[in-house]
């Protein structure tokens, strides 16, 4: 019977402690529920952000927060969380969730929005940073206005906006979406420099300046200059364009490249270029050594093309002397002589053909000198025998027939 | 002696004098190139810059129009390639705290505030595994001078996992919408805002075309019941390279007839995830594919298509890039008609082990959702090896699939207990004996057992309406390593799974196969 009550005993001891164990075990994870005590839901940018939970039990737990830039995890033991500045200083949404042992007990959101109370600061962006004249061609300011913490300002700051070209000053007001704000500013007629400024409340950006350059140029006539008529080699021939515009009467760019294309007698074609400076393009070439004529025409390239010119140059001289001696081994021509028979400046080409039986064996080229050129044919490289000779210059050719060599 | 221990000397005094040039040379070899490094003008220009695809979160461009001027196809590649750059660079420092790369996708102002909470992060032992699987995006505005674009980026999902000193602390799917203003500097378009606004989530439309359903405990095909009496299949001479050089569509065929005659009306395919060119899938394995289900259909027999076979990386941010695997192979054959179900991973619960369970879990379960947005007409499943783990994520799989190889005697106790816990299909999705017995395996069992063994487990499926899928058709020649490692005795053992053995005789179990 004792036996029994001690079992009894034994049994609800047994009971009592395993009861008192198993609720230890309870406590030591309890339920936890959590309420929001701070309502609000809408913060600026740089004020203190706190969150309060009104926790069941007393326990540790930890916030999760998920922000535009990142991850935070935040540890409180009393349910209140501080945010800390890397987070209540960015614009955005952010979304937490309350853990208490890996339990998500709540989760929810706040936002944070710009301060508009700071002051502004402005990061400007400028292009195209060159444009073209006439009102097609525009340049596009974009505006982001920041609070102190470089958060944009909110969709609908206002921005005045200010250009400068020539006597007009305009000012427009744009309003910010999607973090910008921004304009198109169009090209006026006249080409020059365009200057843009923008304003957000008291804070200004600094000078753009965008440079106007002229439309492209319309088509233009060509004339050319020379010191004489003849075709000596020797002087030179100016081909000088007009004043090159755009169709608004702009003066197009220094440095356009014009190409003069010149078409002689045999349809040779010979070229020049030469870029423009305040307009005008003026290019040179050497006088031709024969007579000739000349057609002249000036592009720039797929824009624009000129009139076309001719000028004529006549030859220098009908006739010049040769000269054989040495046994037919040494020539000389000349005294060559130009339009007012002075000696031709020195440089003028004369060429000598050597032929036998109609094949030419040899083209020798020399350029005079004090009016005269003196061609030697060694023995050494022409064996003794008959040859014909050609010579040519300034445009005039005259042939000796069956020449002996000894 | 003498003469001789002077040539050892002079050899020594020659080699070491040898050496000590080349070591020289080297040296300033090695300094050269150092001090050239950086300055050469391809580097400067970022033109040889590492670009093989890491990141692929689903991309769709909602729209490009907007009021500063129209973009070209070129900038919107280059804008979503280093918008998603960013991302992935932001993703990497806050799982590894490395900060690399940080600076060449964000401007200098931005980059700090970027930095900041990581270094909060590490301070406090606090690490995010996160990946963005979805981006929906719109363009608001492009400058005139192709410098500045603004983009709003709707339902960004993204998953993440937040670990505090290695403990899991918590695993969520976030959606947010982002408000991002891109410069384009030093050839980056880098991230100067980054805003994250209140997210205005459009609902998933799944279109619905189900050719196989399920309701309750079963499975229809065509609106009809069906009962899966399968197969693993794998060809004769090229097991677990199914799709390889050696492809042949005669033996298939072949193979397909004898299944048929076999009266089964179900095979298990496997694709190797690797083989069919991880994010970038061959267009000439995908043929393959059409060809196999091509005949499959002709034959009148389903296909259960494992996918993922030898992946073995579940790592937050390699997600993408399975993600794009599992977009193409499934959408290229959402509406073929004899496919029955995706089975996503065979036996992913091995890997619970060595790549951690929650990476293996979370893979799975957001691919469930990927393969179902890209083809909602076919069924879902995950091949568990065994019944222990057959209950992880029934509630995203259409039927719950297990492999039983352990005593045929315990199964029935063990399957009752399993169906109590799974109100879903439930498919045996592999079992079989191996005809083994031999110098590797003494105690093996013989060709006999095993036709014992398939007799016993058709009157367990034939009693209890149980779909079923045994390993395999053929004994096999050759076992590659990756399957059961380079161990001859385990390689023994696989080889004799079939049901026709290597020369094409039939084994003794044949009679108990099918009805």
């Amino acid at each position: 019977m004792n036996l029994k009550r001690i079992h009894i005993a034994l049994g609800s001891l047994m009971l009592l402690c395993l009861s008192v164990g198993f609720t230890k075990m309870l406590v030591d994870k309890p339920e936890v529920s959590a309420v929001l005590i701070s309502k609000k839901t809408i913060y600026t940018a740089g004020q203190e952000i706190q969150l309060n939970f009104e926790l069941s039990t007393s326990v540790h737990t930890q916030l999760f927060l998920h922000s535009s830039f990142g991850n935070t995890i935040l540890e409180s033991e009393n349910g209140n969380f501080i945010f800390p500045k890397f987070i209540a200083n960015n614009k955005g949404m952010i979304q937490y969730t309350l853990l208490f042992d890996s339990q998500q007990l709540l989760s929810g959101g706040i936002k944070i929005i710009a301060n508009t109370n700071t002051k502004v600061e402005l990061e400007s962006y400028v292009g195209p940073s060159s444009i073209i004249a006439g009102g097609n061609d525009y340049t596009m300011p974009v505006i982001i206005p920041t609070d102190i913490y470089d958060n944009p300002l909110p969709d609908s700051t206002a921005i005045g906006l200010k250009h400068q070209f020539l006597s007009n000053i305009k000012e427009e007001i744009v309003y910010t979406k999607d973090i910008i704000g921004w304009s198109a500013i169009f090209s006026y007629e006249q080409s020059g420099r365009l200057l843009l400024s923008s304003k957000v409340k008291e804070t200004s950006s600094k000078e753009f300046s965008i440079v106007v350059f002229p439309a492209l140029p319309q088509d233009f006539r060509i004339t050319a200059k020379r010191k004489h008529k003849y075709a000596d080699g020797n002087q030179i021939t100016e081909l000088i364009t007009s004043t090159l515009k755009d169709k608004y009467g702009n003066i197009i760019s220094d440095g356009t490249l014009v190409t003069f294309l010149i078409k002689n007698k045999k349809g040779v074609l010979l070229k020049t270029q030469a870029s423009t400076i305040r307009g005008i393009a003026i290019a040179k070439i050497l006088h031709p050594d024969h007579q000739d004529l000349w057609e002249i025409k000036a592009f720039v390239s797929g824009i624009a093309e000129s009139d076309i010119v001719q000028i004529e140059y006549e030859s220098v001289l009908d006739d010049f002397k040769v000269q054989f001696s040495e046994n037919n081994r040494e020539i000389v021509v000349g005294p060559l002589v130009s339009f007012m028979e002075q000696l031709i400046p020195d440089g003028a080409t004369v060429t000598l053909k050597i032929s036998q039986e109609d094949t030419i064996i040899d083209t020798k080229m020399m350029t005079s000198s004090n009016g005269e050129v003196i061609f030697k044919i060694p023995e050494g490289f022409y064996p003794n025998g008959n040859y014909d000779i050609t010579i040519k210059t300034l445009g005039i050719e005259k042939q000796y027939e069956n020449i002996i060599m000894q | 002696m003498k003469t001789w221990n002077k040539n050892i000397y002079r050899s020594v005094i020659l080699v070491s004098f040898l050496g000590i040039i080349i070591l020289i040379l080297f040296g300033i070899s090695q300094v050269l190139s150092y001090l050239n490094t950086g300055a050469n003008r391809s580097s400067m220009l970022h033109v040889n810059f590492e670009n093989s695809q890491v990141y692929l979160p689903k991309v769709s461009w909602i729209d490009t129009i907007n009021l500063g001027r129209p973009i070209e196809k070129q900038t919107l590649y280059d804008i979503q390639k280093d918008y998603l750059n960013a991302w992935y660079v932001g993703q990497v420092a806050n799982q590894t705290y490395d900060t690399v790369g940080i600076s060449d996708y964000y401007t200098a102002k931005t980059r700090k505030r970027i930095i900041e909470p990581i270094h909060n992060n590490k301070a406090n032992a606090v690490r995010v595994h996160s990946t963005t699987i979805a981006h929906n995006l719109s363009l608001d505005f492009y400058s005139a001078d192709g410098q500045l674009a603004v983009l709003t980026d709707k339902n960004v999902k993204q998953y993440q996992r937040v670990y505090k000193e290695n403990q899991l602390l918590l695993e969520t799917e976030i959606i947010s919408d982002y408000k991002v203003l891109l410069l384009l500097e030093d050839g980056f378009w880098r991230i100067r805002h980054l805003i994250k606004e209140e997210a205005q989530p459009i609902k998933d439309i799944f279109c619905t075309g189900h050719l196989t359903m399920v309701e309750g405990d079963k499975i229809y095909v065509d609106h009809r019941e069906f009962q899966i009496k399968g197969i693993n299949y794998y060809p004769q001479k090229t097991p677990w390279d199914m799709f390889g050089n050696d492809f042949d569509p005669n033996v298939i065929q072949q193979d397909f007839d004898s299944i048929k005659a076999m009266g089964l009306n179900t095979v298990r395919i496997f694709l190797q995830y690797e083989d069919f060119g991880k994010a970038a899938v061959k267009e000439e394995k995908l043929q393959k594919l059409q060809q196999v289900l091509d005949k499959a259909e002709n034959k009148g027999i389903k296909v259960i298509i494992t996918l993922f076979d030898f992946y073995g990386d579940y790592l937050v941010l390699d997600w993408t890039l399975t993600h794009r695997h599992a977009e193409q192979i499934v959408s290229t054959f959402k509406n073929h008609k004899a496919i029955l179900a995706w089975d996503i991973k065979n036996e992913p619960n091995l890997d619970f082990k060595s790549r951690g369970k929650e990476n293996v879990v979370a893979w799975l379960r957001e691919m469930t959702k990927q393969i179902k947005q890209y083809d909602p007409n076919h069924l879902v499943t995950i091949g568990w090896s065994d019944i222990a783990s057959a209950n992880i994520l029934q509630d995203e799989v259409d039927f719950v699939s297990f492999h039983y190889y352990q005593d045929i005697d315990d199964f029935e106790e063990l399957y009752a207990a399993m169906s109590a816990k799974i109100d879903k299909p439930i498919v045996l999705q592999e079992f079989g004996l191996s005809s083994s017995r031999g110098f590797w395996n003494p105690f093996g069992a013989s060709e006999k057992k095993q036709a014992e063994y398939y007799e016993q487990f058709r009157e367990i499926t034939q009693k209890q309406n149980i779909h079923y899928l045994f390993w395999t058709l053929y004994d096999f020649e050759t076992i590659p390593t990756d399957v059961v490692g380079s161990l001859p005795w385990r390689k023994h053992k696989q080889k004799y799974f079939g049901v026709i053995d290597s020369e094409g005789n039939k084994k003794k179990v044949l009679e108990f196969i099918g009805d």
